[in-house]
Order: C-alpha cells, then sequence, then structure tokens
C-alpha cells in the first residue's frame, strides 16, 4: 500500500504520469472544449463569407474561403496597428514589471513609516473606473504632449496596471524566506543584493504572471489609445478592428478575420510565458 | 483613507520583516522608499490626480463643455441614491459578487489542482483555457452576441444534439439575460483564476510533497491538507480582485447587452455611462464613479479587515 | 469624373502659384497664395467609401486651390467620434479645426460653451441657398454650421404587397393607414417591421406622432425652452398606445434589430416578409447591402418594389399634416480655427462638392440645386416630401439634446414594453429639462 501510494505521488522532476489521469483528462477535454469553441468560432467563421453565414450559422465553412484573410494581411494599416500595439504593450509590461517588483519588494518585506498607506494608496487605484479618470486625464495628457504617438500610451497605461501588479506579486515576495535574506546578509549583501540576486530570480513566476496580465491588458485597451493616439487607422488594433468593423459593417465574416489575427500576438505572447509559470522554487529552500 | 483604517497592515506585517537598524536608519529608509518612488510618481499623476479631479466634477452640475460654474452640492449623490434604476444596478453588482465567489473559485481551485499534475499536454491545455482571458472584451461580446442570437449556432447545435424544440432567447429574455451574462463572465475570467491559482500552485516547495509521500498520502489528501491550505493566500488574493472587478464591471456587459434588455443587467458602471456620460452630465456620472469607488472601498475594507486578516505566513517562512 | 476636376483644379492655381513667386511675396501682402501656412484638422465619421474618398478628394482639391492651407483629414467610427472625441477635443481647446456637427441641442450646448465659431456673416449666401434645413444649425438667427446632407423619414413600402393585399396608392391620413394595416393582416402579410431592439427605431413613432398632433408653434417651443406642457405630447402616446394594440408589428419585434441581417427590419422588409418600415433615406442602401452579405446575392441593388410614403396626418389634431421629421450631417468651426475653416465648409456646400455627393450615393445634398444628381427615383421621393413639407423638424433626440432626449427615449422603449404611460415619458423629460 504504501509503495504503490508513493509510487503514485506525483514527482515534480520525473516519474510516470500518474494514475488518476483519465477524470484529469475528461475534465482537461470539457475546460478545453469549453474555451477554445467560441475563439473557435470566430477563426473559423473568418474562413467563411458573410452569406454562409447567415445560411447556416453554426456550420463549418464550405468552402473554405482565404479572401478574407488574404484581405486582412495585405492591408498596410493592419501591420501599423500590429506594430503600435506592440510597441505599446511591452514598453507597458516592461514598466509594469520592473515599477511593480519594486514597489513590491518594499512593501512586502520591510515594516517602515507609511508602509501600510502606500499598500493602501495602490489598492484604491482599482477601485475608480477609468472611465471616469479619462476627462481630465485627456486634458491633462494633451498639455504634457503626450499626444498623438503610441508613447503617450506607455506610461498611463503602466499607472492604471500598477495596482492589480503590486497586490498581485505582494505575497509571492513575502513568501520568499527570511532565512535566505539572513543568508544574503552574511554572504556581504546588502538589502539591494538581495533584492538583485535572490528575490529577482526567484519570483519568477509571480513576475510572469503580472506581465502576462499587463501585456494583454494593454494589448486589449480600446479607450486610452482612442484619445491619445489620433488616427485609429494607425493606432493600435482595437482601434483598427473597430475602424475595420464599421467600416465593413454588413460584412461580419470579414470582421471576424481581422479579429482573429489580432488576438494572435497576445496568444503567442502568452504561450511562451506560460512555461516560465511552470519553473517553481526548486531547491530554494532546501539546506 | 488612513492606514490603520485598512487593515493591510495585519495582513502585510505578518511577513518577514526586517525593520531597519538605527544605525542604517535614514540610508535604509531611504532606500526603501528610492524603491517605491518611481511607482508611485507615476501612480499619483496618472492616476491619482485624474481622480480627485473627477471627484470634485461631481458636486457641480456641468455639460462637460465650458467651466465649472455650477455648484450643486450633494445634489447629484441624493439624485443617484434615491434612483430606483440605480438601486437595481447596485443589486445586479452584489449578485455578480456572489456568484463569481461561489460558483467561480471552487472551479478554478478543482481545474489548477487538475492541470497541476504531471499530464500530456499541460502547457497546451493551459494555454487554450487561458484564451478566452486574452481576447478582448469587444471581441468576446460580439462572438458571443453571434453565437447566443435566436435560431444562430448554439440553437442549432442543441438541436443537432437532440434537443428540439423552441430555444429560449437567450439575450432577450428579461428573466434569463443575467444567467447567460454570467456565463459569459464566467468563460473569459475563469483563465485568469486558473492562472494565479496555478502560479500560486508553483510556489510549494516540494519537500512537503515527498514528506507527505513518504508518510504515504494519497492524492487527495495531500490536496486536503498541503496544497489547498498553501494555496489559500492565492486564493483569497483572487477573491478580492474578482469582487472588485464584479463591482466595476463595464465592458463585456455594455457591448453584450448594454444593459438591457430594458434595465435587466445594468451595472453601477453602465449605469453612470448611460445616465451620466451619454445624457452630457458629467456632474452625475462622476458623482455616481464617487459612490462606485466608495462601495468598493467599504467591501475591501471589510475582506482586509475580515479575511486578509487571518493570512498565515508562518507556516512555510518561519523554518521548518 | 472627380480626377479631371481635380487636375483641372490643380492647373490653374499652380500657375497661379508659379506666377506669384516669380513676384517678391514678403512680408503682409494681402490674403491668398502668399499667406503663411495654416493647418486645418478635419474630422468625420464617414469612415467607409463611399464618403471617405469624397471627404479625401475635397481636402486634396481645397489644398491645391490654397497652397498655404494643410488640410489634415481623419474619419473616426460615428459613436466615437460624437460622444468622446469631439467633446474631449473641444474642452481641451485644440485639436481639431473643422468638425462633424449634427445640430440641435448638442451643438447649441457646444456654441453656449464657447467653442463654435459664429459664422453667420461669411456664409449669408449659402444659408439663403440651402433653405429652411439649415435651421438645426442656427441659434437664435445666428449660424453657427452648415448642413451638407439631409433627409426626412417616411414609410419604405413594398409595392408588390401592397398590390397583393389590394391596396391602392398611399395612405394620406391615419385611418387610411390602419385600413391599410388592415388588409395587409387579412392578406396574411406582416404590416410593418420594427427593430425595436436597438431601441430607436421605437422611438421615431413617437416623434412622427408629436409632430402630427403637435402645431408648429408648440413644436418651435418645445425645442427652444424645453416647454413640454401642451397636452400634445400626452395625446401624440395615447394615440400610439392605440396604434400599438392594432398589433401591426412582426413577431418578436422587440429583440428585432433595424440593421443587422436578414432578421433585422430592414432585412425583413428587403426580403418580402414585411411590407414596410419606417425609416430614413438611408434604409434602400442598407437593404441593398443586405441583400448582399446576409443573402448572398453578390450584386444585389435596393430591392426594385420600394416605394416612399410620408407618415401619415393625424385628422383632428393641431399638427401640420405635411410636416416631415428629418436629420442630416454637417460641419462646423471651431471657435480657434483659422479663417480659412469656413472657405473650405463653404467649399463642402458648393453646389459641384454636393452634386458629387449626391452622385456618389453617399448622401442627400441640402442645396436644392444639387437636387438634378440624384437620379435613384425612391431618393427623389423623399427629396420631393422634404421640399413639399409645410414644416421640417430635426430628430427630436437630436433636438432636445442628449439628457432630454436620453430620457425622452427610454420612457418611449417602456411605454412599447408596457411599462410606462403617455404621462409617463412627459414627466421624464420635463425632469431631465429640470436638471439641466
Amino acid at each position: 500500500m504504501t509503495a504503490a501510494a508513493a509510487a503514485a505521488v506525483p514527482r515534480r522532476r520525473r516519474g510516470p504520469i500518474d494514475w488518476g489521469a483519465p477524470a484529469t483528462y475528461f475534465v482537461a477535454l470539457v475546460c478545453v472544449a469549453l474555451s477554445a469553441t467560441p475563439v473557435l468560432f470566430v477563426i473559423l467563421n473568418g474562413f467563411r463569407s458573410t452569406a454562409q453565414m447567415a445560411y447556416d450559422p453554426g456550420g463549418w465553412p464550405s468552402p473554405w474561403i482565404l479572401d478574407n484573410y488574404i484581405e486582412v494581411l495585405q492591408n498596410e494599416d493592419f501591420w501599423i496597428q500590429l506594430l503600435n500595439s506592440a510597441v505599446a504593450a511591452l514598453g507597458t509590461t516592461l514598466g509594469v514589471v520592473v515599477l511593480g517588483v519594486m514597489a513590491a519588494f518594499v512593501i512586502a518585506r520591510y515594516a517602515f513609516r507609511g508602509r501600510d498607506f502606500l499598500f493602501s494608496l495602490f489598492t484604491a487605484g482599482l477601485l475608480f473606473p477609468l472611465s471616469v479618470a479619462v476627462v481630465p486625464l485627456y486634458v491633462m495628457l494633451k498639455g504634457m504632449g503626450l499626444y498623438g504617438n503610441v508613447t503617450a500610451l506607455i506610461l498611463p497605461q503602466i499607472a492604471f496596471a500598477l495596482p492589480q501588479t503590486i497586490i498581485i506579486l505582494v505575497p509571492f515576495l513575502r513568501s520568499i524566506p527570511a532565512e535566505l535574506e539572513d543568508a544574503a546578509t552574511i554572504d556581504g549583501a546588502g538589502r539591494f543584493g538581495f533584492f538583485w540576486r535572490v528575490v529577482l530570480p526567484l519570483s519568477g513566476p509571480g513576475l510572469v504572471t503580472v506581465g502576462v496580465l499587463a501585456f494583454v491588458a494593454s494589448w486589449n485597451a480600446y479607450l486610452l489609445p482612442l484619445l491619445l493616439m489620433g488616427d485609429p487607422t494607425h493606432g493600435t488594433l482595437p482601434l483598427g478592428v473597430q475602424a475595420f468593423s464599421t467600416a465593413y459593417s454588413q460584412d461580419t465574416a470579414k470582421v471576424l478575420a481581422f479579429t482573429s489575427i489580432a488576438m494572435l500576438p497576445a496568444l503567442l505572447f502568452f504561450t511562451i510565458a506560460q512555461r516560465r509559470i511552470v519553473g517553481g522554487l526548486t531547491g530554494a529552500v532546501k539546506g | 483613507m488612513t492606514s490603520s483604517a485598512i487593515a493591510t497592515g495585519s495582513a502585510v506585517s505578518a511577513g518577514p520583516v526586517r525593520v531597519p537598524g538605527k544605525r542604517r536608519d535614514w540610508r535604509g529608509g531611504l532606500m526603501l522608499w528610492g524603491f517605491a518612488a518611481p511607482a508611485l510618481a507615476v501612480f499619483i499623476a496618472f492616476v491619482l490626480v485624474p481622480v480627485a479631479l473627477a471627484a470634485v466634477y461631481s458636486f457641480f452640475n456641468w455639460n462637460g463643455l465650458g467651466p465649472l460654474v455650477r455648484f450643486i452640492g450633494v445634489d447629484n449623490y441624493v439624485r443617484a441614491l434615491t434612483d430606483p434604476k440605480f438601486l437595481e444596478a447596485i443589486g445586479h453588482n452584489l449578485l455578480i459578487v456572489v456568484l463569481s465567489l461561489a460558483i467561480q473559485g471552487p472551479i478554478a481551485v478543482g481545474v489548477a489542482l487538475l492541470l497541476n499534475r504531471r499530464i500530456r499536454f499541460r502547457g497546451l491545455i493551459r494555454t487554450l483555457v487561458f484564451v478566452p482571458y486574452v481576447l478582448s472584451e469587444v471581441i468576446a461580446a460580439l462572438a458571443f452576441k453571434l453565437l447566443l442570437q435566436p435560431d444562430g449556432p448554439l440553437d442549432g447545435w442543441l438541436s443537432a444534439l437532440g434537443i428540439h424544440g423552441d430555444k429560449p432567447l437567450w439575450l432577450a429574455d428579461q428573466g434569463l439575460v443575467m444567467w447567460t451574462l454570467f456565463f459569459v463572465l464566467s468563460w473569459k475570467y475563469l483563465g485568469f483564476a486558473i492562472l494565479l491559482m496555478l502560479a500560486g500552485l508553483q510556489a510549494i516547495p516540494e519537500e512537503l510533497y515527498e514528506a507527505a509521500a513518504l508518510d504515504g498520502a494519497s492524492w487527495w489528501q495531500i490536496q486536503r491538507s498541503i496544497t489547498i491550505p498553501l494555496l489559500m493566500p492565492t486564493v483569497r488574493i483572487w477573491a478580492f480582485l474578482s469582487m472588485i472587478g464584479s463591482l466595476q464591471l463595464f465592458d463585456m456587459v455594455w457591448v453584450l447587452t448594454g444593459g438591457g434588455p430594458v434595465t435587466a443587467t445594468t451595472t453601477m458602471a453602465t449605469y453612470m455611462v448611460q445616465y451620466g456620460f451619454q445624457r452630457n452630465q458629467l456632474g452625475f456620472g462622476s458623482a455616481v464613479a464617487v459612490i462606485l469607488f466608495v462601495v468598493s472601498l467599504v467591501f475591501a475594507l471589510l475582506y482586509q479587515r475580515f479575511v486578509l486578516r487571518r493570512d498565515l505566513a508562518g507556516a512555510i517562512t518561519r523554518g521548518a | 469624373m472627380n480626377r479631371t476636376r481635380m487636375l483641372a483644379a490643380l492647373a490653374a492655381p499652380a500657375a497661379a502659384a508659379l506666377a506669384l513667386a516669380g513676384c517678391s511675396s514678403g512680408g503682409s501682402s494681402g490674403g491668398g497664395d502668399t499667406a503663411a501656412p495654416v493647418t486645418i484638422t478635419w474630422w468625420h465619421n464617414g469612415n467607409a467609401d463611399p464618403l471617405k474618398s469624397l471627404w479625401q478628394d475635397v481636402a486634396d482639391e481645397f489644398m491645391a486651390a490654397h497652397p498655404n492651407v494643410t488640410v489634415k483629414v481623419e474619419a473616426y467610427q460615428n459613436e466615437d467620434l460624437q460622444r468622446t472625441l469631439i467633446p474631449n477635443a473641444l474642452r481641451s481647446g485644440g485639436g481639431v479645426d473643422l468638425f462633424q456637427a449634427w445640430g440641435g441641442g448638442e451643438l447649441k450646448d457646444q456654441v453656449a460653451a464657447g467653442y463654435v465659431m459664429d459664422i453667420t456673416d461669411q456664409v449669408q449666401d449659402e444659408v439663403e441657398a440651402i433653405g429652411p434645413t439649415v435651421s438645426g444649425w442656427q441659434l437664435d438667427g445666428r449660424t453657427y454650421g452648415l448642413p451638407f446632407d439631409y433627409s426626412i423619414e417616411g414609410f419604405w413600402y413594398n409595392k408588390d404587397l401592397f398590390a397583393q393585399a389590394g391596396i391602392n396608392g398611399t395612405p394620406k391620413t391615419l385611418d387610411e393607414l390602419n385600413a391599410d394595416i388592415q388588409k395587409l393582416k387579412d392578406a396574411g402579410i406582416t404590416p410593418i417591421a420594427l427593430g425595436a431592439g436597438d431601441k430607436w427605431p421605437a422611438g421615431h413613432y413617437w416623434y412622427n406622432f408629436v409632430l402630427k398632433d403637435c402645431s408648429v408653434d408648440t413644436l418651435k417651443a418645445a425645442q427652444s425652452s424645453f416647454d413640454f406642457s401642451d397636452d400634445c405630447f400626452v395625446q401624440a402616446g395615447e394615440d400610439l398606445q392605440a396604434f400599438i394594440a392594432t398589433n401591426p408589428f412582426n413577431d418578436g419585434y422587440l429583440s428585432t434589430s433595424a440593421q443587422q441581417g436578414a432578421g433585422s427590419s430592414a432585412g425583413l422588409v428587403a426580403t418580402g416578409k414585411a411590407a414596410m418600415e419606417l425609416m430614413g433615406a438611408w434604409d434602400p442602401g442598407v437593404m441593398g447591402g443586405i441583400l448582399k452579405d446576409a443573402a448572398a446575392q453578390a450584386d444585389a441593388t435596393p430591392p426594385s418594389f420600394l416605394g416612399w410614403f410620408n407618415f401619415p396626418g393625424i385628422p383632428g389634431s393641431k399638427g401640420d399634416p405635411t410636416a416631415a421629421l428629418g436629420g442630416g450631417d454637417g460641419f462646423a468651426c471651431a471657435a480657434w480655427a483659422p479663417p480659412e475653416c469656413v472657405d473650405l465648409l463653404k467649399y463642402i456646400d458648393s453646389p459641384d462638392v454636393q452634386k458629387r455627393l449626391g452622385e456618389s450615393g453617399a448622401g442627400l445634398p441640402v442645396l436644392p440645386e444639387a437636387a438634378s444628381s440624384i437620379t435613384d427615383p425612391n431618393m427623389q421621393q423623399v427629396l420631393d416630401g422634404l421640399h413639399s413639407a409645410g414644416y421640417v423638424q430635426l430628430w427630436l433626440d437630436t433636438t432636445y439634446g442628449p439628457t432630454v432626449g436620453g430620457a425622452m427615449n427610454d420612457g418611449i422603449v417602456a411605454l412599447f414594453g408596457g411599462n410606462a404611460t403617455p404621462e409617463d415619458i412627459v414627466k421624464g423629460m420635463q425632469d431631465a429639462a429640470a436638471t439641466l
């Protein structure tokens, strides 16, 4: 019994696939089916024509039509929008992760006067809807000259993503054992050394998590780019989708093709990043 | 908002703390504030200042154009709080808060536990489960509007599965639409919850599993006595974000139902946009936003005082 | 045709500019081609062709005629433009010079806040040429913008189905309309398609009843001072309730959309499943688009069986039976715009550009002189109705502005859903007006 149980326990680093697999696979299948079906619907209907969609709403493409996707890929506005979205998202993600981890580090691990107030302040930022802050924000940003190009987006987006980032990172950083800091101090590294050499590497999964969330939020943002970027055909992808869908309002299939391609990069980013989440606190606490 | 009123103090200070020693006090303090300063500066400039300005608008009758001249004190607040439509919207928000916590939470934990096991295609499954979150709200709402239209794809598939007869009007039936909305919301945000849980699972040291295995525990026993308890801090953080998100709910509802049919799916935020901004009454809209803020704040305070306070960090971090 | 004109337009001023360049042009010598460089930012909602190309051509031609002027044209989605972008730009005191203006209460607010240029003195000729439709863009006798497109709404009906039901001609009074509806029902045809799911189509029924129940003076008083005390407003609601009670609409009309796909009200009429719908002049175009995409007829045009008649008069009411309800698009110059902005606006409303607007099918030109460019018989009927109307009223929700208009639309939707009385609609509007 013991041996069997021991052999059956999942070992992270190596070992056989566990015996609970069928139930797990079933649940996984259901989850994947539910998650993926609407998305597949969007993608597949890009390969149909709007007429096909009206005739048989839930059916497969027949025949498969490539024109919609080809037209999107040949549209030079699309590539400009893609580039703008990428620049904005990467800039925002970088800024959010760097600023967020620094602030979360000191909030999580050190008691200093005003620490609680600081954390509450960031938390409060989550509680106010963006659309209300937009009116004064716009006037302010125009006054600062932040208008008309994609870099105007980055700073405000970082600011709005910080609360969620800090809230998620604080418990992560707090769970790094105190002994590690003692060890670092003994080795002669100061607080900064501890941060740089121990905390950052260990907080990988947390950093990737908040990075992905910030990237996705920036990729899908609509209101700020609308206000700050001017001509929507040279804005970010969500603006492009909206402009495209109203220009081709009756051609649903074409719009779906555009939106399918628009969501691919964010998906790609997540696929690459999610492997990093898998790596965990291995060996850190041993010894 | 005073620091003591928000009991994050208890939750946050329960962690490993290094109180700066007297000798290093000023330099240590400088380093600490220095680390937080960039985030703080950006946050104050682009979030707090506009928010404060918007709060000022709430005391005026302002159509958004021209200067702020018609001071009316708290009239906007009185108007909102005595409007049955606004109270109805609050009710909808609260319903979604409760449903999200009760239904999405357990499902997310369960799925995360399963996906944490060493099964084939684990990476692919994780990616696919997260896909709904990656989709923008607008696209998701558009896709579901197409899927749920009368005699649309969903109705077609149900018929193909053998369920015949008149299908319910998913988006037009006032009694059903809230549930449809909740389903779409769950579809979109469950991936987020699962992702958070998975990240939290990664933080649990392997030694605990190995020790339990040596003691002869089964998979379920391990989950019950080790994994789930150690996952609770993450669950509590997720619950907090979920609650706040439910109170602030806007984008998905607006595109999917517009708050309708009639007022069946209004939320505080759709009310704010419909009766505030779309009617060119920015003072009133700002007042509703402040009310929304206060409601969220009350939830946050209560939550942090009663729930996060119990967050024990000692088990893992205070040594073996 | 556009290209040739553009080249011709280019040739003359180009030659003139070359000639002038030969002379010394330093210092402040009068206006014209040697003036300082000026930029005009132009925002409009025509983000699809043919309107998009038309405006771009207009901008290019204007730039060619005024070499010192650069026109930056930007097309935006309609709601974004009206609700978000224009208000924000106006608030911030810059960013746009020539912007889309829908007239009515919205323009009134913008003028009151000092954001709009008073162009009365510069456009006197144009105002005279355009006629009564300009009134939507005027306040207290001063002009703040010019419309370029204006059309009225009425019933678009299927002539074949009418003939099938034994209806001769078109109804001129409400009683005749009700009789025709009965004939259609007897013939097993759905009389009226209504896209109440989108709310505004339902609203237009109430507007039309108000238009035909209330005297012109009452309507004008309501427009200028939000005076809804006349009982004709309640009467309109009661007439509408009686009308709804005769069951003239398609099944499930409360959730039918107006324009999306073959199941929308436009689609129902286009595919012959309903006999008529109350809509603006854009309807044939919408129907053509639906037939093309949703019903897979690649070369579909608006159905040939379409006819048009104005909303019938109500005998015994105080209203003018020939009154017409309509709306349009126009442009206005911001208070800080350069004077060349007005020149551009005048060029947009020039007979030549107006004719091209009509020919491209992008809209119905306001200039009666350009009416000849409209060859579509349906549109000609609409234009005739417009020109023979005793009184032209801008859409009520545009006229009363978003605050009162929004309350009005909510009340009307509630009436349709059986949740409100005719008095409730008026009360809602008066309460909203009190908050202004």
